[in-house]
């Protein structure tokens, strides 16, 4: 990585020595490991709950170690919902929204960030105070409007609002304003319209930012619940993390298939984020500066 | 602006269509529910449920149900209780209610009085249901001004669960059908007393969440009641519910139940099942998760001790309902009359699913556990239910119900004054409707 | 041809850099104070932001016009709706809930900001040169964000039970009898809060990340031969260019907060003694709404979130000029 040539300090440390750099990491290493710990554990019960029969998770004081793994519930996972259909469903409505925020919000945030026209500061507000409203507000008319459409119950349905985000939009403008004037100072005068200015220099320049992004709207979609849950009327049609809910008994719940199925679900996520976090944040930084 | 248009449109329809439903209109058939489609119809129609343990069962039904209507096909819209009634209310705003779906008592009268419900006297005129089959509690809890609107599909009544193995280590003498509250409090006293050391309490019941297996029936044992029966007064400043409500503050006060955060913390069922607690109040909810516990064979039911009053328990079912605006009632009606009949009952108990609502079709239930002593909950239902009381918007109620009760059990504050609060917040709500 | 307008920018509380004593990197022109501006963009703004103005105005914007409108009614759960005035408001503004809801909001978002601090130094930590295993580290601190809330809240439930719970049992061994965490006032909110920031922690650590990888290694460079110490050059270079980054953090974690309502509902429900006193904004938003089918009085609740909200907001906004360096 080019950066390794200089070392840096983390906030809060005492000036270190240049070189030894593997022996003064030994102590950043015990800090993360341990941080680690508490940000994994609750994973680790998770993944042990659903390797324990329904008996031991109900019983206090708690059990920790199932003593003999259930395997069986993740195969009653695949009996218990059309989980492969749900993936699917997941898996577009994921992918039609992120899409789609990379390219509304990138341009959106471009314009706020770099451009100017009449009431661009009003409709900034307008944009960011969408996120000051209990979400709920917004479940009866868009109910209204996807109904309306017809889209009950459709990948259509479940993604459109989703498309939209002042979040994304929020996230690349700041990005945006960070970027020296003098590329684009450059372009222009070279005679570029601001399109070719966004898609041949900032765009380019955008890659953690989009990446980041990227994570983070595909992770709220994997989990959105509610509203997918009130536009489909039927297990086909919803994603997982909404099929996951309907493990929720009235009076009983069997939580270790339910923890089962979280497991599976996640996992196609954290994949997701383990080859996306190499290339796009560790890879792309810096590119086109010079 | 063209977008803006079209979403006031939208609302405009809807408000019309609000308008137009609640006039009723001249259709007769649709006043008295209109008839049951013949057996060759063609239709497509959505069942809402929102217990997944129950879909096996209902899944046979659906299979059952195709046999005689093979063309009418019925797809299931499973969710979460928990969410259950936020997307029926969604679904209601836009009249796009499933066609058939699962009613409870506190909410049907809210669905009824906005005419979202089907009536079903039409099926009974034409035979097709016979109310006389199910409680008579049940029939009742979902009329609305003289009107039913639902098919009862199971009940539930409250007894006393108790642990055979901890009376006996406490050397205390087994619940009776005959026990006193003075039995009831003496031996949960002793309990908690004897096996301390344990973490074992002697009773545990639901205090945070409702009071359909505390207080409602305890309000009812003393004499007391908690809404009158035209549903504008609240019952909880008489003085016979007060001494209902205190029957648990003293419990809790004394140690023989845990207090009320314990109780959130770690459910009631939680308690019981893992044989920390000697008795616990429930229904025959309760048989499902029960019959896989660890302890099940320590387990037996006895009916609910008798009050200075009575002895009585509430009873509350679900009902499926018809949605007044669907496309395919008579399709949803046929669907309807045949979980009502004997057959889709009696299906719901063999499979374990519930405690069906038509006489006589229970046993196969009561025969799933016979260490239990299941038909205790039977015999109360016939004996000494009580309807689950319920009012036009219950869910207000309630929440002053789950907001101000918990104080009087922990001893916070002496039961009297939360009573008289609550019975005014109650009527104050009760007026609104 | 560009005009050099060194008017600074129309609308809301846009960057003016930071004043101060941050010294300038070496190798930068002089104070980034002004830039050059176009005086009008002509049409393109309209091609970039249209699409999503289109879709924010029909999905949310046009709703919390509809909410404007419903809270001066009143409306029960599917009747119409009588118009009351400024009935809600008023009754609003004697309700005690609405003040406990608004400690209880701020002092979760107080403690969940907490985190940001937290999420730099995770991120420098892993920026480190020579750092081995940064993509293991950054997984482990992600899992939280990528699980399922369901998942999550029932771990949490079981972590926090208080008589069985792991963390009664690490506070017995000190000697202390914890409280039933979930179900007693003021504890459950730490609890809440405590599970809200350790969810959290994953998304700030990979905005600064991508934020920390923007910084030119050049300007280290600079630095480093001006004769600046390591510890200089995090102040002087790291801390300033990451200012956007934590703006934005800042901005999200703040607006997040103020949303609190599935935590609330999945770790403590409502069935909970202690719910009343711990209740969000949101979550008397939803009580009203779909539990008491108040929706004018409900409306209203979620008109006071939004001006509450967006003035918060704008004030960060505006005290932007005083820290957030952009480059």
């Amino acid at each position: 990585m080019p950066e390794a040539t200089l070392t840096r300090a983390p906030a809060g440390a005492a000036p270190r020595r240049r070189g030894s750099r593997h022996g003064s990491n030994a102590w950043a290493h015990v800090l993360l490991a341990t941080g680690g710990v508490v940000m994994v554990f609750p994973f680790v019960w998770q993944l042990l709950t659903s390797l324990s029969t329904n008996a031991q998770v109900m019983s206090v004081p708690p059990v920790f170690w199932p003593g003999e793994l259930q395997w069986g519930n993740y195969a009653e996972v695949f009996s218990k919902l059309p989980f492969l259909q749900e993936f699917w469903v997941s898996v577009s409505i994921t992918v039609v929204r992120t899409v789609g925020q990379l390219v509304l919000c990138s341009m959106a945030g471009y314009a706020f960030a770099r451009m100017r026209f009449p009431l661009r500061g009003v409709l900034l507000a307008l944009v960011l105070s969408i996120l000051m409203v209990p979400s709920q507000v917004y479940l009866i008319p868009q109910y209204q409007i996807v109904n309306g459409l017809g889209w009950l119950n459709t990948v259509a349905g479940i993604a459109a609002p989703g498309v939209f985000s002042a979040f994304g939009t929020f996230l690349m403008m700041q990005f945006f304003k960070g970027v020296p004037d003098s590329l684009e100072e450059a372009a222009r005068l070279d005679g570029a319209n601001p399109f070719q200015v966004f898609w041949r220099v900032m765009l380019p320049l955008a890659g953690p930012s989009l990446g980041a992004l990227t994570i983070i709207t595909v992770l709220w979609s994997w989990n959105d619940l509610l509203w997918p849950l009130i536009v489909s009327t039927r297990a086909e049609s919803m994603p997982l993390a909404a099929g996951i809910a309907t493990f929720a008994g009235r009076t009983t719940t069997d939580y270790t298939v339910m923890m089962a199925a979280s497991v599976l679900a996640m996992a196609p996520i954290l994949l997701l984020f383990i080859v996306l976090q190499r290339r796009v944040i560790d890879g792309l930084a810096h590119s086109g500066l010079k | 602006m063209k977008h803006l248009l079209r979403s006031a449109s939208l609302a405009g329809v809807a408000a019309v269509a609000l308008t137009l439903s609640a006039c009723g209109g001249g259709d007769d058939a649709a006043e008295d529910g209109a008839a049951v489609a013949p057996t060759d119809a063609q239709a497509e129609i959505t069942y809402a449920i929102w217990d997944e343990n129950q879909k096996p069962a209902i899944d046979q039904n659906i299979k059952d149900f195709n046999e005689k209507y093979p063309n009418i096909k019925v797809t299931v819209d499973l969710t979460p209780y928990q969410q259950y009634f936020t997307k029926l209310q969604t679904q209601g705003e836009s009249r796009t209610l499933p066609d058939v779906f699962w009613m409870n008592g506190p909410n049907v009268q809210l669905y009824a009085a906005n005419d979202l419900l089907q009536p079903v006297t039409g099926l009974v005129e034409s035979g097709d249901v016979d109310p006389s089959k199910y409680p008579d509690a049940l029939n009742e809890l979902y009329s609305f001004e003289g009107t039913q609107y639902g098919v009862p599909k199971d009940f539930d009544t409250v007894a006393l669960w108790y642990n055979k193995a901890l009376f006996e280590q406490a050397g205390v003498d087994l619940p009776t059908d005959d026990w006193t509250w003075d039995d009831f409090t003496a031996a949960a006293g002793t309990i908690s007393e004897k096996l301390a050391d344990q973490g074992v309490y002697g009773v545990v019941t639901e205090l945070n969440g409702g009071g359909q297996s505390s207080y409602y029936d305890s309000i009812l044992q003393a004499g007391g009641h908690v809404i009158s029966e035209d549903g504008t007064s609240s019952g909880y400043d008489d003085p016979a519910s007060i001494e209902g409500l205190r029957l648990w503050a003293d419990l809790v006060a004394d140690g023989a139940s845990p207090s009320v955060q314990q109780l959130s913390d770690t459910k009631p069922n939680v308690w019981f099942n893992s044989g920390k607690a000697a008795m616990f109040w429930s229904g025959n909810w309760s048989v499902a998760e029960m019959k896989d516990s660890p302890n099940k064979d320590d387990f037996g039911i006895v009916r609910l001790p008798e009050g200075p009053e009575r002895r009585a328990t509430v009873i509350h079912g679900l009902a499926n309902v018809v949605a007044a605006d669907g496309e395919n009632v008579e399709a949803a009606n046929a669907f309807l009359a045949y979980l009502g009949s004997e057959e889709a009952q009696r299906t719901q108990a063999e499979m374990g699913a519930a405690n069906p609502a038509y006489t006589g079709t229970q046993e196969a239930f009561v025969d799933s556990v016979p260490s239990f002593g299941i038909d205790v909950f039977l015999e109360s239902a016939d004996e000494m239910s009580f309807p689950y009381p319920i009012s036009k918007n219950t869910a207000a109620w309630n929440a002053l119900e789950n907001e101000l009760l918990p104080q009087a059990f922990s001893g916070e504050r002496p039961v009297e004054d939360v009573a008289k609060e609550l019975a005014d917040a109650m009527d104050e709500e009760l007026a609104k409707e | 041809m560009t005009s050099v307008d060194r008017s600074p920018r129309a609308g809301a509380g846009v960057a003016s850099p930071a004043r101060g004593s941050t010294p300038r990197p070496a190798g930068r022109a002089g104070g980034a104070d002004r830039r050059p501006r176009r005086s009008h963009d002509g049409w393109w703004p309209v091609l970039f932001v249209l699409p999503t103005m289109f879709g924010v105005v029909l999905f949310y914007l046009w709703p919390i016009v509809q909410t404007g409108y419903f809270s001066f009614t009143e409306w029960g759960a599917f009747g119409g709706q009588t118009w009351v005035g400024a009935e809600n408001y008023v009754r609003l503004a004697s309700d005690p809930d609405l003040g406990t809801a608004v400690v209880n909001t701020l002092v979760y978002t107080a403690i969940v900001l907490l985190g940001i601090p937290v999420a730099m130094v995770v991120a420098s930590l892993l920026n480190r040169p020579g750092m081995r295993f940064t993509a293991f580290y950054r997984v482990l601190y992600f899992m939280p964000y990528v699980a399922m809330p369901t998942a999550v809240a029932m771990v949490w439930r079981l972590i926090f039970n208080g008589d069985f719970g792991v963390l009664n049992w690490l506070l017995g061994l000190v000697g202390i009898d914890g409280p039933a965490w979930t179900s007693t006032p003021g504890f459950a909110l730490v609890a809440v809060s405590v599970v809200g920031l350790w969810t959290s922690l994953g998304f700030a650590i990979i905005i600064l990340s991508a934020g920390l990888r923007n910084i030119p290694p050049e300007l280290y460079e600079a630095a480093a031969l001006d004769g600046a110490t390591a510890w200089r050059q995090f102040r002087s270079v790291t801390v300033p260019l990451l200012t956007p980054s934590v703006f934005f953090v800042t901005v999200i974690t703040v607006i997040n907060g103020f949303q609190l309502f599935d935590l609330l509902y999945a770790l403590m429900g409502q069935a909970n003694p202690a719910i009343q006193q711990t209740q969000s904004l949101v979550y008397l938003f939803y009580n009203e709404a779909f539990l008491r089918n108040d929706k004018g009085f409900a409306a209203a609740i979620a008109m006071v979130i939004l001006l509450i909200v967006g003035a918060v907001t704008l004030l960060q906004f505006r005290m932007q000029r005083r820290w957030v360096t952009y480059a």
